[in-house]
């Protein structure tokens, strides 16, 4: 699933079966290459932002209809939280950023971040929209620096650009070995 | 003996020291720890009130037998309280699993009349063991289905 389909989803405790809060933001860490937490706002409509976030470590999993945490304590007030979840660095976004080959190629635009389902946030690739028009997936870890402007990637990456999230998920396997990662 | 909370809604309760008609069973209180029932809750709204499981004399497929007219209480915490607002009613409430995907609603649970113990939950057109249950609240009932978490 993608970062954006997390957005708006209830965060549900195990425990309690009870719609705590509901997600208002990811809070990317793109050198890690993961989610390092949720930002939250109250359920309801109008209902407004929650102070509280959720790192995440207190994540019990990111399904696709829920999150789900294991009880409301694992909300977590910004100043009890790790730094990076709880003051995020802005300039960290990687949406909008060119993704460029070593060589000099554009591969496309990052539009979104490809999640594991029932992970606690592991990304585990990019949604890009394609320079030709039309999207497509590329696997992480593609990235060999980041920055707010661009990301850049292996040559190799280019062969590993999909079409669909089911394609990605088998791209990622193929990919890490490509780069003597598995 | 095994029944089912659906066929159990609506079910006389009587007291068995009075004979009183007590009111009907409106819907069960789960305990999602033990799986079992906590309580009957008697009638919805303000004037609901719980029995017990432990009150309880019989639970017959006719009535629903309780020691005497003292068993009634009111609700004394607030998850007691949801029970009695409805919020808690298992029956026709989402489920979700550990790892955050729908299953469907929840259409039966199947229960032994001798102990309370929850032995199947009907999820669409599956049946699920109750020690699946991890816990129920007013947004959903969650389960594990034995889905593998990812890494």
């Amino acid at each position: 699933m993608t970062a954006s389909q997390i957005n708006g989803l209830p965060v549900v405790t195990v425990r309690g079966g009870d719609d705590v809060a509901e997600v208002r933001d990811v809070i990317y860490d793109p050198e890690a290459g993961r989610l390092v937490g949720l930002t939250l706002n109250k359920r309801g409509f109008f209902a407004g932002r929650r102070r509280e976030v959720l790192p995440a470590a207190a994540i019990h999993a990111i399904g696709r209809d829920a999150v789900m945490v294991l009880d409301e304590t694992s909300l977590t007030a910004p100043e009890d939280a790790p730094e990076d979840v709880g003051h995020p660095a802005t300039e960290r976004n990687v949406i909008g950023d060119d993704v460029l080959t070593e060589g000099g190629r554009s591969l496309g635009v990052v539009r979104d971040l490809a999640v594991l389902v029932g992970s606690t946030g592991q990304v585990v690739g990019y949604q890009i929209d394609k320079p030709g028009g039309g999207q497509g997936y590329i696997p992480l870890p593609a990235q060999l620096a980041v920055s707010g402007a661009a990301l850049v990637v292996p040559d190799v990456t280019e062969e590993f650009v999909r079409d669909d999230l089911v394609g990605l998920g088998a791209a990622v396997d193929d990919f890490r070995a490509r780069l003597g990662l598995a | 003996m095994s029944d089912s909370f659906r066929s159990v809604a609506g079910r006389k309760v009587i007291s068995r020291a009075t004979a009183r008609d007590l009111g009907v069973v409106d819907h069960l209180l789960v305990d999602a720890d033990q799986r079992r029932i906590a309580a009957i809750v008697v009638g919805r709204g303000r004037k609901a009130q719980l029995v017990d499981w432990a009150e309880l004399s019989g639970f017959g497929p006719d009535a629903v037998m309780v020691g005497d007219d003292g068993a009634l209480r009111v609700p004394v915490d607030d998850r007691e309280r949801a029970s009695t607002e409805g919020k808690l009613d298992l029956i026709g409430k989402r489920t979700l699993t550990e790892q955050g995907n729908q299953l469907g609603v929840l259409v039966d649970v199947t229960f032994d009349t001798a102990t309370g113990a929850l032995e199947m939950l009907r999820v669409g057109d599956r049946d699920i063991p109750a020690v699946s249950l991890l816990g129920c609240g007013p947004y959903a009932v969650v389960l594990d289905s034995g889905e593998e978490p990812a890494p």
